[in-house]
């Protein structure tokens, strides 16, 4: 009689055991470290019909707008403009198109 | 008070072939001045396709007012270059001596350029009701302008760009004047100075805000 009660109350123990393990909370900051890693401090982005400096300079302030931006570099030569984010922000491919088309240009992403 | 021919003469010594409508929300200030006339664009862009702006003519003792509409129609974005082909309206007023009466305008205008290659075609067309200048009789005016111009070296966006520009326009069925430019941009600011072979000058300038 001994034994079955032992054997139930180890049981129990482990089914408690099982239950209490989906608690166990995951590890935030490794998660948020890697997020944040994984955001691009700067992008290049090409722009098709961007010859002249006087009308580039629309695309220059147009990104200068952005409170993620923090700092723009253009070149005509190397036709792309190239964009520095402040820490831990970006912006979105669609909303980078989105502003090179407001400016009259069309992006070019790399693979 | 002093403060208006003040301004109208620093634009006035100033103006250019522009791109009638820029970025949104672009405020664009163009002055094109030669010994015959002097014009003044105010644009506002509303997007990157439409803007709305005000034309000051003075040209043969009249002064043109005109509000108007200027649109691209097309714009083609290349890998090495950029053509645009905008159109505009426009309906204003022409004050000659103490009269005044309508004026209506349309414009075309085509460009295409590169880092190396630039060309211009301008067509404007103005439906004048004054019937009393004895020095512009003409009441269906036509002005065509068209541009040819190439970069001696090719400067990227921080440098100070030139161009060397020939001009040729033609006012109704007047000679065709041959005006060659320099012109030089910045960033934002574009001047140009230019000579034709009479002796006259030409001031454009061109500003983006």
């Amino acid at each position: 009689m001994k034994r079955i009660i032992l054997i139930i109350i180890l049981l129990g123990t482990t089914a408690f055991a099982k239950e209490a393990k989906p608690e166990v909370k995951p590890q935030p900051p490794v998660v948020e470290a890697k997020s944040e890693a994984v955001l691009p401090q700067e992008l290049k982005v090409g722009v098709k019909g961007m010859v002249c400096a006087f009308c580039a300079q629309g695309i220059e302030k147009n990104f200068l707008k952005q409170p993620e931006v923090s700092k723009v570099e253009v070149s005509l030569e190397n036709k792309y403009v190239k964009l520095k984010f402040k820490e831990g922000k970006t912006l979105a491919k669609d909303k980078i198109a989105s502003i090179l088309k407001e400016a009259g240009y069309e992006s070019v992403f790399g693979e | 008070m002093r403060l208006i021919p003040l301004l109208y003469l620093v634009l006035t010594s100033l103006t250019v072939s522009a791109h009638p409508v820029s970025y949104k929300d672009a405020l664009g200030i163009m002055s094109y001045n030669s010994t015959q006339m002097n014009e003044i664009l105010l644009t506002y862009s509303l997007n990157y396709n439409y803007a709305i702006g005000h034309t000051y003519i003075r040209e043969k003792n009249s002064e043109f007012y005109i509000p108007r509409f200027n649109w691209l129609a097309k714009r083609w974005n290349n890998e090495d270059s950029q053509g645009n082909l905008y159109l505009s309206a426009g309906s204003g007023v022409e004050k000659y001596n103490n009269t005044t009466s309508n004026v209506r305008l349309v414009e075309v205008v085509a460009d295409w350029e590169s880092r190396k290659y630039y060309t211009y075609l301008e067509h404007l067309y103005m439906l004048r009701d004054n019937k009393d200048n004895p020095l512009w009789q003409q009441r269906d005016d036509n002005h065509t302008k068209l541009r040819l111009g190439f970069a001696p070296f090719l400067a990227d966006y921080n440098d100070l760009n030139i161009w060397l520009i020939t001009q040729w326009t033609q006012h109704n069925t007047e000679n065709i004047e041959a005006t060659q430019f320099m012109r030089f941009y910045m960033k934002n600011v574009l001047w140009e100075v230019g000579a034709d072979f009479n002796g006259g000058f030409a001031f454009n300038f061109m500003i983006h805000i």
